[in-house]
């Protein structure tokens, strides 16, 4: 009986892996199809769309500002998430939970309502849109995205080192740089890996603060909405390709599914 | 000690400015803006309403797009449970590679959510694959019609949010211990009755979590119901969109917007009340 339970779950997973993945595979066989429909039977082999796609300017400015967008907004969360962390879990907060309740908000609550307040708010102090509001929006995203992460690790974290490295002789501010930091350097790492993705996946809030720029997700929603090509197909087998490398990262980073999980 | 204490508490100033001024202030901000007539920036004396709240039960147009996010986030939210679990059970129970099938199993997530509608699109379009494929095997005469309708946009939340609830239903039923369940066999329970009294029972909290990670975001989507649904399936996000680029009524969109950003803390806070905050980042697998 219990065997044929776990038979049978066994397979329902492997078909639940299959729907999981058919839609991409289905993308990834069409960037590379010569034909100009998404019909069956395919019709050979062409890298007409890669070349078309990069041709298209529009695409190659998204992906720079997508990527100037997620590497500096990445930066700055990470910097102050973890002295966040640090200070909050390692510092003399009464109710902590309280702050880390606070915290949470951005992860859990609808990204179109974050991006909304921010575009009333920039607006209403006559803050030109544009990509630096788009940065300060995915800061105030990821940030908490870092934190998460960050406290998993900081609590295994014990204070006595630090007090010890001071008892040692160490001045406070070296007791961080040279002690708590580098402990914390794995889930640092993991934190900017992971605040770079949210803000490179990151549609929503982008779409209303962007104004006359593009990102990639940009890109890709227009294109969707008026009519699609095979050009999307391209950008997905790209992101795909990229998205690997990074999890290849962080795989190789150790402690692999606590880190690359979702949110 | 209490020395490095206070220093260190210092470390946290920044970051709590940050979310001050860039996510407390913008929410306080469109509250505002709710409760009030015409623009802030207009000059105009500020007149306080509730009328912007009160719209969304009066006009019979609002009501209906209402019922219609709450119908669909639902039933996402129940679809993504049952497809779910016993993925979520497998993987806990019945198997050694589960770390590596997680990882498998976000692979897909961390591919950009647009991509992956649209592939949905060239799956459920009039002359798409399911289509071809289903008047090929000579099944059907004629295409169905899903696409731009309710059901390919609650197809488009199932695929895309499921594996939200897979995670912390994972999370939870690993933690189950198995002893538990033998016992209570030995003791003369049946299969289903130790499945339900136990396994099913501890899994709550990981549904519970699964339901904030799926209800929440189906509710707030914009995106899959802009690409896959018609006239007869715009949601909350849509007509708060529209309100904002289209309509102009920045007061009546605040108000939306502040009712759905509610609705979202409320069901948070009352998941943290009863579960304990850990228990929603614990799930969570970061």
């Amino acid at each position: 009986m219990k065997n044929r339970i776990s038979y049978g779950l066994g397979i329902y997973t492997v078909l639940f892996f299959i729907y999981i993945f058919t839609p991409l595979i289905l993308i990834f066989i069409f960037a590379f199809n010569r034909g100009e429909g998404y019909v069956f039977p395919l019709q050979g082999f062409t890298w007409r769309w890669f070349i078309e796609f990069f041709r298209d300017s529009l695409a190659r400015e998204s992906i720079g500002n997508s990527i100037i967008i997620a590497v500096s907004s990445a930066t700055i969360s990470t910097i102050l998430a973890s002295l966040l962390t640090i200070g909050l879990i390692k510092g003399k907060f009464r109710r902590p939970h309280l702050y880390i309740t606070f915290l949470m908000l951005p992860v859990l609550m609808p990204s179109l309502t974050i991006g909304i307040a921010a575009l009333v708010f920039f607006r209403t102090i006559n803050f030109p849109l544009g990509i630096p509001i788009v940065i300060i929006a995915h800061v105030s995203i990821s940030m908490s995205y870092v934190f998460l992460i960050m406290m998993s690790r900081i609590e295994g974290f014990s204070l006595s080192l630090q007090e010890a490295a001071i008892d040692l002789g160490a001045s406070w501010s070296s007791s961080i740089k040279d002690i708590v930091f580098p402990s914390l350097m794995p889930a640092i790492v993991a934190g900017w890996l992971f605040a770079f993705m949210v803000s490179w996946n990151e549609f929503i809030v982008t779409y209303f603060l962007i104004g006359n720029n593009s990102t990639l997700p940009i890109y890709i929603f227009s294109q969707l909405r008026f009519g699609i090509s095979p050009k999307v197909n391209v950008i997905s087998v790209l992101v795909a390709l990229f998205t690997f490398a990074v999890i290849l990262i962080l795989v190789s980073a150790g402690k692999l599914n606590r880190r690359i999980s979702p949110v | 000690m209490s020395t490095i204490l206070k220093k260190n508490r210092n470390l946290a100033f920044p970051g709590l400015l940050w979310f001050l001024v860039f996510f407390l202030l913008p929410l306080s901000v469109i509250l505002i803006y709710s409760i009030t007539e015409r623009s802030l920036i207009s000059g105009e004396p500020v007149k306080f309403t509730m009328a912007n709240f009160v719209q969304v039960f009066q006009k019979r147009h609002y009501l209906i797009i209402l019922l219609r996010s709450l119908r669909i986030s639902f039933f996402t939210t129940v679809i993504s449970i049952t497809f779910s679990y016993p993925v979520a059970y497998f993987l806990a129970k019945n198997t050694r590679h589960d770390r590596i099938l997680i990882v498998m199993l976000m692979i897909p997530f961390w591919i950009n959510y647009l991509i992956r509608i649209f592939a949905w699109k060239l799956i459920l379009s009039d002359n798409g694959i399911l289509n071809q494929v289903l008047m090929g095997l000579h099944l059907i005469d004629e295409p169905l019609r899903i696409m731009y309708t309710q059901t390919s946009v609650l197809l488009g939340l199932v695929y895309t949010y499921t594996p939200m609830m897979v995670l912390p239903l994972y999370a939870s039923l690993s933690r189950i211990d198995d002893s538990l369940i033998e016992a209570s066999l030995d003791l003369g329970a049946s299969r289903f009755r130790a499945f339900f009294d136990i396994t099913f029972r501890l899994s709550l909290t990981g549904i519970f979590a699964g339901t904030l990670l799926v209800f929440i975001p189906a509710l707030g989507s914009f995106a899959i119901p802009a690409i896959l649904g018609g006239t007869d399936s715009v949601l909350i996000g849509n007509m708060i969109e529209n309100q904002f680029n289209i309509v102009g009524n920045w007061n009546a969109g605040s108000a939306f917007t502040l009712s759905l950003a509610a609705l979202a803390i409320i069901l948070v806070l009352s998941y943290s009340r009863i579960f304990g905050l850990e228990s929603i980042y614990r799930n969570r697998g970061i």
